[in-house]
């Protein structure tokens, strides 16, 4: 029998991103039970420093804030631009969750 | 007897057994509303009845150019179709952030559409329109006062010279305003950049709720239907009892279950336990989400914390040029390989033929991780068989940007790098002309907020009949 996996596109039920105002980034991972979250939220695959290093910015601007009543971990970062000024590449913010769909637990 | 009264003498009061139904018929008014499920939401006779009609998701270009973003036939039908409900139900109909952003253009546009209605329809209705502008010569001595500060490190500290850039700047109003409008009995209050939760939570507050409640209930169901499984944009209806509230979506197709309703909570806040609102903070850490079947959620426990400092959160937008792009393509192995090397020569190629324009000019390669807006988001991305380019510029003037994708366009189209095989041309061209004007471009300049010691000052209500 082989080994649960500890890929996360497997263990969450959304993995998304978008904007939460022009300013800010958030990452919304959810998962399907109490038992899934509890494996995310000690794993240091999704501390501040990991999530830093994944998306290549300083940790000063992430945040991680698990919330358990809806099984899922936010994560918000500072937008290097605001969204809609000239040199924005998502002004919705909708498409830069890619990083973490390789993340492993 | 005017709708507003008959409400004040027949609506529950907390406690009461039936509840108030606070009925969401939309979240983007002007999106096109589901039909049959705001008809479901009215055979419930709701005691009120919202929509929400603006956001900043869009970006700054509607609050800057005082546009809607959505379509004036859909807007307008989907106008008609609440007007025509609040009447048929005699509720009052409370609208905020009147046509995307709130400002008096939006709200004259919205209000132009509500008078073509009444005249098209034969209605006679009574408005309570509150402005939402703010007056910059009063912001600008909250600047120097210091009692202005940025929301985010994006963008910078307030300054004088921003406020005269904006070409408008609002603020969001929250439930004050609301109530000194419920208190002229209009049949519609017509709104101006507001806070989502003011809409629907003023009502209940009107009738002596707890506000902790009523704004965690206001918070949840202006999104109508999305905090639902599957989320959609289907009426939802909100039955507030005091201590606690139902929430049930009018698409039977949608179910509101504890875990979908507490997800929701995540949705575009930056902090999913605490809502900011002008007059106070609303607490969600201790909500309980219990469910009552497959497809109803009861929650209780939010709490408010009064504001001892009124704040105003401001929005401005500020024209910074006109854009151009050019369209293209490549499905040369050489070329995309060589692609920084050549958007940078192609770069200095336009530099020098037009040394003296100031121009703002972007390559991006769809494909090869134009989408990232960070630097890790474009690592490990696999070698791309073919790439998409977006050649974009800024300028002051709209055929100096035509004029510098152009040139670029035209430049890369030819470009020569070692070990180049098709002389032919770098690029792929979908149509003719590749270059497109694409109108002025916006930034927002102002998202902060401001102390404010007197919200009724900002937020002037005015009643028009039409």
């Amino acid at each position: 029998m082989s080994a649960p996996s500890r890929r996360l596109v497997d263990l969450a039920q959304v993995i998304r991103s978008k904007n939460a105002g022009p300013l800010h980034l958030t990452l919304d991972i959810m998962f399907p039970d109490a038992a899934t979250y509890g494996i995310a939220v000690q794993s240091p695959a999704l501390s501040r420093a990991a999530i830093a290093a994944l998306y290549a910015v300083d940790p000063a601007t992430v945040e991680v804030i698990p919330f358990a009543a809806a099984n899922a971990i936010k994560v918000v970062m500072d937008r290097p631009v605001i969204a809609g000024s000239p040199g924005d590449t998502d002004v919705y913010g909708a498409q830069q969750h890619r990083p973490l769909l390789g993340v492993v637990l | 007897m005017s709708v507003i009264a008959r409400m004040l003498d027949t609506a529950p009061r907390p406690g009461g057994a039936a509840g108030l139904r606070v009925l969401s018929a939309s979240g983007q008014l002007g999106n096109g509303i589901p039909e049959p499920a705001l008809r479901a939401g009215l055979a419930r006779a709701p005691h009120v009845i919202g929509c929400d009609m603006g956001s900043v998701d869009p970006g700054p270009a509607y609050l800057g150019a005082g546009r809607m973003a959505t379509s004036e036939a859909v807007t307008l039908r989907d106008l008609r179709l609440v007007i025509h409900g609040a009447r048929q139900c005699r509720v009052p109909l409370l609208i905020g952030s009147a046509g995307t952003a709130g400002a008096a253009p939006h709200v004259a546009q919205v209000l132009d559409l509500v008078r073509r209605i009444a005249r098209e329809d034969g209605l006679s209705l009574t408005l309570a329109v509150i402005h939402a502008d703010i007056d910059a010569a009063w912001l600008k001595g909250m600047v120097a006062a210091q009692r202005v500060r940025a929301i985010g490190a994006a963008i910078p500290p307030l300054t004088a010279e921003e406020i005269d850039a904006s070409a408008h700047i609002v603020g969001q109003m929250g439930t004050e305003a609301f109530l000194r409008a419920l208190a002229l009995e209009p049949d519609i209050i017509l709104a101006g950049r507001a806070c989502d939760t003011a809409i629907f939570a003023a009502v209940p507050l009107l009738l002596g709720y707890p506000a902790g409640p009523a704004t965690h209930m206001a918070k949840i169901i202006e999104c109508t239907s999305l905090c639902c499984l599957p989320g959609g944009r289907d009426a939802m209806l909100g039955t507030l009892h005091g201590d606690s509230f139902e929430l049930e979506s009018m698409n039977p197709a949608r179910a509101a279950t504890p875990v979908s309703v507490a997800a929701h909570s995540l949705y575009e806040q930056a902090d999913p336990l605490a809502v900011q609102e002008p007059e106070g903070t609303l607490h969600v850490a201790s909500a309980r989400f219990e469910a009552i079947d497959a497809r109803r959620v009861r929650v209780s426990g939010a709490t408010w914390e009064a504001a001892r400092q009124p704040t105003i959160k401001l929005e401005g937008a500020a024209p910074c040029g006109e854009r151009a792009v050019a369209l293209a393509a490549t499905a040369d192995p050489a070329v995309i390989a060589n692609r920084d090397l050549i958007t940078e020569g192609v770069a200095r190629a336009v530099r020098e033929i037009l040394p003296d324009a100031a121009f703002d000019l972007r390559f991006r390669a769809y494909g090869a991780g134009a989408t990232g807006l960070y630097p890790g988001a474009a690592t490990a991305l696999p070698e791309p068989g073919e790439v998409f380019f977006l050649i974009e510029c800024v300028a002051a003037a709209a055929d100096i940007a035509k004029a510098v994708v152009g040139v670029a366009k035209q430049s890369m189209l030819h470009f020569g790098f070692p070990g180049r095989l098709s002389t032919g041309g770098n690029l792929a061209f979908p149509f003719t002309p590749p270059e497109i004007g694409a109108g002025p471009a916006y930034r927002f300049s102002v998202y902060h907020v401001t102390e404010c010691d007197d919200l009724e000052a900002h937020f002037p209500v005015e009643l028009v009949t039409v």
